[in-house]
């Protein structure tokens, strides 16, 4: 028995129409930009019942393997099946190369100033690049990691750097995470999702694989152990089975083939961190650590952390063991110090920003501050302390009474706060009801620095789940894509 | 003036406990005013101690314990000559302090800090505006602010516990060196005098009186004062707790923006029992032959620490940021 054949499919993409945003798959004309020409042909195949049972093939993938995510609401959280979007991102090959050249390039500038403040006697503020009073005030700033010593000075070894496209369609930095950026797993997982829902997606192209990631992160931390000891011993340091990211947390360590540990697995004897382990202690040389320095020691931090190792800071002095990503990154994820990023690369590369920062007003400059905050209903207000799109301001999407009381705020503290431009963040087709529409959609890459730095293909492609939304957050309710980096054409 | 000081720190544990780790700042520094002769760190049982200077300049030893154990006791002994100072070369005048470059030279000691937590507008403030209204210098609102915390606290051992707001300290009304510090700074600061907490020995039966009468040999508590920035003449230190001037008789240990910066012990033990911290310094001018300790001295108990309230690890592991 044959399936009958529908008279008139309805096109998915019959009714596209843009949002007065920069689109990646069709340009002003409405014609389909060339990288994506083949998938948009393989999605006017599709009709709604085909995309539907796609969707639930990779909701039923994501629930057998557990990849969820949790929302946090009051104390409890909620977990929930990752939302992945069926239209890929494609970038094309000569694109990607380009991009990848601007981010090593921040993140190598960005370790170059961590190197420099906390082993180098600070050069760049005494050069006046930024100011002293800057970084003294910020939260980031770790006292606790002066003079401790960084393999490589790659003080960031894992960086996550979140890339928008304006308008015109260029890439833009809107946002640098050093101390945990979270999403990698999804990275890895909704490629293997897709590849089993709709591997006749692939044939028409060749896609940069990303199942190499946990070798990649493995080789990068084996580089960082002191001593460059051969074969290190490497450990995944989670807060426990209620953080967020504890999924990904187990994820990096099985694909790391090393062990998930908590505080109290591990055990400071005479300067040296080890394991225990039914065998006795075994010690270890380098941590991937996924919480805050604050929770770190509570000998030398907060005394009610129940998370941390006591004794960690004194093993990090004696220089027993690594602590990846290191201490004290926090201050370049103060958006206070973000503005001052493209001096940082001329100052310590000699070289032009490659990646341009979305254009940013700094508070506590009193004429900067003025001219935001008149404008600030076209602006976008972010506190400089916080990550995932919390405590953020979209001026066209707020009330006169958030405006009036965000201008009252910042007024108050002006170095807690920066505004930005608002930027138009690009859009892709995505799976809505019953047809595909316009999107907008970010993307973390992942910059991994050890001996060598590498740049992860592709990243995580964070998308709005709704019509006109800006915010792409998971944790604000966003979804994702799988994001192909092509490979070069064959010549 | 040459000093022999014995800071025996005893750790008793109602159940046995399996491991320790501390860090202690108990080595007096060396600077233009006092000399470290001699200095040892001891341990019983013996432990190995790691050395480091923080980012504030104090010496800092870690020590860790891995065996089951009920007591620790440390003593660290030093020899320091100090010599007498100076007080401020030149009086500078209140609106010296308002010079961009010199605010940005201080200000991690012009902000609020941990336990310096004075906020614009609030009783610290308005307590400090009222002080120094009238001085003609900055040594006058100095010396101003020192006598109006010596009018707002009493001095009372065991009144308040580390931790303790600057509001609710003017509210209790008494207090010990610490707080005495404490509070002298937030006003100051308030002010915009630049000011930071100091952490040392004090060579004085009783701390209260710049004056007393000095036996051969004390067994007193750490002490601690304050420095303040002067425009032009550099620090100047100031004793809160007896509004007396630093001498010959301070030893320091190290400085930071408050206690929490130079605190001289801090550590962490597992084991269900509780602890009971005994502290004493034994300090006196120092004569050749055996250490000046009195071995019999009775402990003064500075801390019985309770079980501590469960923390909450569950929200614990939910806060920590995972950059989504």
């Amino acid at each position: 028995m044959v399936d009958p054949v529908p008279e008139t499919r309805s096109g998915l993409l019959d009714r596209y129409q843009p949002v007065g945003a920069f689109d990646e798959a069709f340009d002003d004309d409405g014609s389909v930009r060339d990288t994506y020409s083949r998938i948009v042909e393989r999605f006017r195949e599709l009709d709604v019942d085909e995309i539907k049972r796609l969707e639930k093939l990779v909701a039923d993938e994501f629930r057998r393997q557990g990849i969820t995510f949790t929302v946090y609401s009051e104390d409890e959280g909620t977990e929930r099946i990752w939302p992945m979007d069926l239209f890929p991102r494609l970038i094309a090959a000569a694109e990607w190369e380009e991009l990848a050249r601007g981010l090593s390039q921040r993140v190598a500038a960005m370790n170059c100033f961590l190197a420099d403040l906390y082993n180098g006697g600070g050069q760049a503020i005494a050069d006046g690049v930024l100011p002293r009073w800057l970084v003294m005030s910020s939260q980031g700033f770790e006292r606790n990691a002066m003079g401790i010593a960084v393999p490589h000075s790659a003080h960031c070894n894992v960086a996550g750097i979140d890339v928008v496209r304006d308008a015109d369609g260029r890439y833009r930095v809107l946002e640098d995470n050093l101390r945990s950026p979270s999403g990698i797993s999804y990275v890895v997982e909704n490629r293997a999702a897709m590849a089993k829902a709709c591997s006749w997606l692939f044939y028409d192209h060749a896609v940069q694989p990303t199942e190499q990631y946990g070798q990649m992160l493995r080789s990068t931390l084996e580089s960082m152990a002191p001593g460059g000891e051969d074969d290190p011993h490497i450990v995944v340091l989670t807060p426990g089975i209620f953080n967020s990211a504890y999924f990904e947390h187990a994820f990096l360590a099985r694909s790391m083939g090393v062990e998930l540990v908590e505080g109290r697995d591990l055990v400071v004897d005479g300067h040296s961190v080890y394991t225990r382990t039914i065998e006795g202690l075994v010690k270890v040389d380098v941590i991937y650590r996924r919480i805050d320095d604050d929770f770190l020691d509570p000998v030398a931090f907060r005394p009610d952390s129940t998370l941390g190792v006591p004794g960690l800071l004194s093993a990090l002095r004696a220089g027993t063991v690594a602590v990846c990503n290191a201490l004290g990154n926090g201050v370049v994820d103060d958006k206070g110090v973000y503005p001052y990023v493209p001096e940082l690369i001329r100052y310590y590369l000699g070289s032009e920003p490659i990646i341009d920062n979305v254009t940013t007003y700094m508070m506590w400059d009193p004429d900067q501050r003025r001219e935001a905050l008149d404008r600030l209903d076209e602006l976008v207000a972010k506190p400089v302390g916080e990550s995932g799109g919390y405590g953020v301001l979209i001026g066209p999407h707020a009330t006169e009474q958030q405006l009036d009381e965000a201008r009252a705020t910042i007024e108050a503290e002006p170095r807690d706060w920066i505004v930005q431009e608002l930027v138009q963040l690009s859009t892709l087709p995505s799976v809505a009801d019953d047809r595909l529409e316009p999107r907008h959609l970010d993307l973390r890459p992942f910059v991994l620095t050890g001996e060598r730095t590498q740049v992860f293909p592709g990243g995580l492609t964070r998308v709005a789940m709704r019509r006109g939304s800006l915010i792409v957050n998971s944790s604000q309710g966003g979804g994702s894509k799988d994001t192909w980096v092509l490979a070069p054409e064959a010549p | 003036m040459k000093l022999g000081i014995s800071y025996r720190m005893r750790f008793r544990y109602s159940e046995p406990v399996t491991e320790c780790q501390n860090e202690v700042r108990v080595r007096p520094r060396d600077d233009d005013y006092q000399r470290v002769l001699s200095y040892r760190l001891t341990s019983q049982p013996q432990l190995q101690v790691l050395s480091v200077v923080d980012y504030w300049g104090t010496v800092v030893e870690h020590l860790g314990i891995r065996t089951p154990h009920t007591e620790l006791e440390l003593l660290a002994e030093a020899t320091v000559e100090t010599a007498t100072r100076s007080g401020p070369a030149e009086a500078a005048a209140g609106p010296a302090l308002d010079d961009a470059g010199f605010r940005l030279e201080h200000l991690e000691f012009l902000e609020p800090s941990q336990h310096v937590d004075w906020h614009p507008g609030d009783a610290v403030e308005q307590r400090a505006a009222a002080a120094v209204t009238g001085a003609a210098s900055v040594p006058d609102m100095v010396s101003a602010v020192l006598a109006d915390v010596r009018g707002a606290l009493s001095y009372e051992q065991g009144a308040t516990d580390i931790g303790i707001s600057l509001t609710e300290l003017l509210g209790g009304g008494a207090g010990v060196c610490q707080d005495f510090a404490h509070l002298a700074l937030g006003m100051l600061r308030s002010v915009g005098v630049p000011a930071r907490y100091v952490s040392g020995y004090l060579f004085a039966a009783d701390e209260t009186s710049a004056n007393a009468e000095t036996a051969e040999l004390v067994t007193v508590q750490t002490h601690a004062w304050i420095e303040v920035a002067l425009p032009g003449s550099g620090w100047w230190a100031l004793d809160p707790t007896n509004g007396g001037p630093v001498g010959e008789r301070h030893v320091v240990i190290g400085c930071g923006r408050d206690y929490g910066d130079v605190p001289p012990v801090r550590g962490a033990f597992m084991g269900s029992g509780t602890a009971e911290v005994d502290a004493e310094v034994v300090i006196g001018r120092h004569v050749e032959g055996p250490p000046a300790v009195a071995a019999s001295a009775p402990g003064r108990q500075v801390a019985a620490a309770p079980a501590p309230p469960a923390p909450n690890w569950r929200n614990q592991q939910s806060q920590q940021q995972q950059q989504q």
